[in-house]
């Protein structure tokens, strides 16, 4: 159980979806596209032994989504699950069901970043006002503030 | 223009000057200048020797003394607290988030700085502001309070935009 996880034996698993590479002595990072990553989630659970769910992060480069899933194990080894949406069509498989805790992760990452997450049970606002519009992400890296919108009960230009 | 007071006004002012209550808001902030508030109480600094009370309703109070960048939640609710407290009211922004949200300038979330919010007549520096620097923005407010009581109210402090030559103006056109 306590065995390390080498990047060798993740790169022969996931040879079929996706690259495998050494970022730092206890992360190893996978790459793989939108369409495979429930596959690579599922594998790095099953065979990597990754049983939970550290974190998900997600940012705008300006050219694309990246979003990632943080994996950990017994190894006390990070396997971070990366994917790339495009930005005219950010739209990815939700992990909801199978793993529980992505959910709300999920949740926060369509309110700030408006990727649409396809399956997930209550895609509801987590994060911002409730009088937020519903198409605006703030952390996209395009977003400007309206100056004639409310947002959390005022409007206005800032001085 | 000095405005003529009776005796009567002559006493509420004194003892207005003599002993400004004050109320904290914190909106949004991380708390560092509101501990340095309390440290003014603590018997160091002892502000409640000079008459200075902290009072937990604004209606109670004179000096609204607001911390933090506003958020957008906050917003709404600091503007109802200042609304609360009688006239003649003064506003001091603390520390670096209160002039322009600091470290904190255009995230999404917040409104930047008080003034967007509320007038602002003493701006305090520092990240946060050293309990000294607190007390002699209390006291610039009380050397305003007196200035403003010999004008009659606080117009005559107002920033007021250039005024244009009637030579220069259109004819018809009505400008405020």
């Amino acid at each position: 159980m306590n065995t390390k996880l080498t990047l060798d034996f993740v790169r022969e698993t996931i040879k079929e979806w996706g690259t495998a590479e050494q970022v730092r002595s206890n992360r190893i990072k996978i790459t793989t596209n939108p369409e495979n990553i429930r596959i690579a989630i599922t594998a790095a659970q099953d065979m990597l032994l990754c049983d939970r769910l550290v974190t998900m992060s997600s940012v705008d480069n300006g050219r694309t989504f990246e979003l990632i899933y943080h994996l950990i194990g017994p190894h006390r080894m990070v396997v971070s699950v990366a994917t790339e949406l495009p930005r005219d069509k950010p739209e990815i498989q939700s992990m909801a069901d199978y793993l529980l805790p992505a959910g709300i992760y999920e949740r926060q990452i369509h309110d700030l970043l408006g990727i649409y997450f396809i399956g997930h049970p209550n895609l509801k606002k987590i994060i911002l006002n409730e009088d937020w519009p519903a198409d605006e992400h703030p952390l996209r890296k395009d977003w400007k503030q309206n100056p004639d919108t409310y947002y959390g009960g005022i409007k206005g230009e800032r001085v | 223009m000095a405005v003529p007071m009776t005796i009567s006004q002559q006493l509420v002012n004194w003892a207005r000057v003599k002993s400004p209550w004050i109320t904290l808001f914190n909106s949004g902030a991380c708390n560092a200048c509101d501990i340095e508030v309390i440290a003014c109480l603590m018997p160091r600094f002892d502000v409640e020797r000079f008459g200075i009370l902290v009072k937990g309703s604004p209606r109670h109070a004179d000096i609204l003394i607001v911390t933090g960048h506003v958020t957008l939640k906050q917003a709404s609710r600091l503007r109802r607290v200042w609304e609360q407290i009688p006239e003649p009211k003064y506003v001091i922004a603390l520390g670096a988030c209160g002039a322009s949200a600091g470290a904190f300038h255009g995230l999404y979330h917040i409104v930047d700085r008080v003034e967007n919010v509320l007038p602002v007549d003493v701006y305090v520096a520092g990240c946060p502001p050293r309990p000294d620097e607190i007390i002699n923005a209390v006291v610039t407010c009380l050397n305003l309070l007196q200035e403003d009581l010999v004008h009659g109210g606080k117009d005559w402090r107002q920033k007021k935009a250039f005024e244009i030559h009637e030579s220069e103006k259109i004819p018809g056109v009505v400008t405020p």
